[in-house]
């Protein structure tokens, strides 16, 4: 009786795993790329900023929720959502510029 | 009264410049993402557990914790105060267990690497014990849903002398699964292997399984995780439901 409870855990978790893949490619922020990086300078963004932007994306914002793909929210959402977590994920003001930087120039690429 | 004139100074000192660790998506596994560096945070636990049958006994452990970010890649922690609340046929009443600091090193992320990992270690001592504590931490992120995994070596010295020796390994598993920006929710799967003596003679193995839920709002979040035993081991909970509250100061 154990042992079936068990292995429905066991198949429960494989199952959410093969639901979750298929959005595993595009929940992953985009690569600086050569690419980004040109789409960036049209913004006046530099290379540094996509790179520091990007890393603090993907580190501070996993501390309280898993990440949302660029495209989630729209250009003049993100914004006001960075904003609103910037001081819960202790960003100064110049880290803020960048993982909005990042995020912008990302989602302009996302279409 | 010392420690606790000494704990409000620290607080009061590192809140003005410092905000939220982090949200726990487990309450009986850790994640691999460490504080960000400067943030403080309060986590309190609490953990009931209930053993039946003839030996029936209720025990309710608290913790009282300060988690903060170094850097953006190691955390310490400080367990201020653990201590409990137990009622069986003999007696009722509350003690105090110990005190602890913890070290967490985040090596790898969970998003963008194949695998995020983090190292952990744990020094407790108490009332006639002491305990160190070594775990692995890895997780992955896919999208919503969160996986993690920890393998978990626990050394305890205990009794008047410390003469007393106990080994434990322990594995655990957790799935969470992001519902809302608010809301998580998942299960979590405990597996021990207890050697008293450091022998494995009596073959104790526990198994624990149970949901979790997690809410989290501005700078707080509480998760609950409730558990019960698989195994038949007597003197193991048969049930326990583990609440953590946490606050970013």
């Amino acid at each position: 009786m154990k042992l079936k409870r068990l292995t429905t855990f066991a198949a429960a978790i494989v199952c959410l795993v093969d639901l979750s893949s298929c959005g595993t490619t595009s929940f992953t922020p985009p690569p600086v790329t050569a690419e980004l990086a040109r789409a960036g300078a049209h913004q006046h963004v530099d290379l540094a900023a996509l790179r520091e932007g990007r890393t603090l994306f993907v580190s501070r914002c996993i501390e309280c929720h898993t990440l949302p793909a660029v495209s989630q929210h729209s250009a003049t959402e993100w914004p006001r959502l960075i904003d609103e977590m910037a001081g819960r994920a202790n960003l100064k003001s110049t880290e803020r510029d960048a993982v909005l930087a990042y995020i912008l120039v990302a989602h302009s690429q996302s279409h | 009264m010392k420690k606790l004139r000494l704990v409000c100074i620290l607080i009061l000192a590192f809140s003005t410049s410092v905000s939220f660790g982090g949200v726990r998506h487990f309450t009986f596994l850790y994640e691999a993402p460490t504080s960000a560096r400067g943030s403080l945070e309060l986590e309190n636990w609490i953990t009931w557990q209930r053993i039946t049958g003839p030996s029936r006994s209720d025990e309710v452990d608290f913790r009282h914790e300060l988690e903060y970010g170094v850097t953006d890649k190691f955390q310490i922690s400080v367990y201020l105060a653990d201590w409990f609340y137990e009622s069986n046929q003999d007696h009722a009443g509350f003690a105090y267990s110990d005190s602890a600091i913890e070290l967490i090193y985040n090596l790898t992320n969970p998003v963008v690497d194949p695998i995020g990992l983090s190292i952990y270690d744990e020094i407790k001592a108490g009332d006639r014990l002491v305990e160190l504590e070594s775990k692995l931490i890895a997780q992955k992120n896919f999208g919503p849903l969160i996986l993690a995994y920890n393998a978990t070596l626990e050394a305890v010295w205990e009794g008047r002398e410390l003469e007393e020796r106990e080994g434990e390994f322990s594995q655990a598993v957790g799935a969470s699964y992001e519902i809302s920006p608010r809301i998580s929710a998942g299960i979590e799967l405990l597996h021990e292997f207890v050697f008293p003596e450091w022998r494995d003679e009596e073959k104790i193995r526990n198994l624990f399984v149970g949901p979790n839920l997690s809410y989290r709002h501005r700078n707080w979040f509480v998760t609950v995780t409730a558990l019960a035993q698989a195994t038949d081991t007597d003197d193991e909970p048969d049930l326990q439901v583990r609440t953590i509250f946490g606050i970013g100061l």
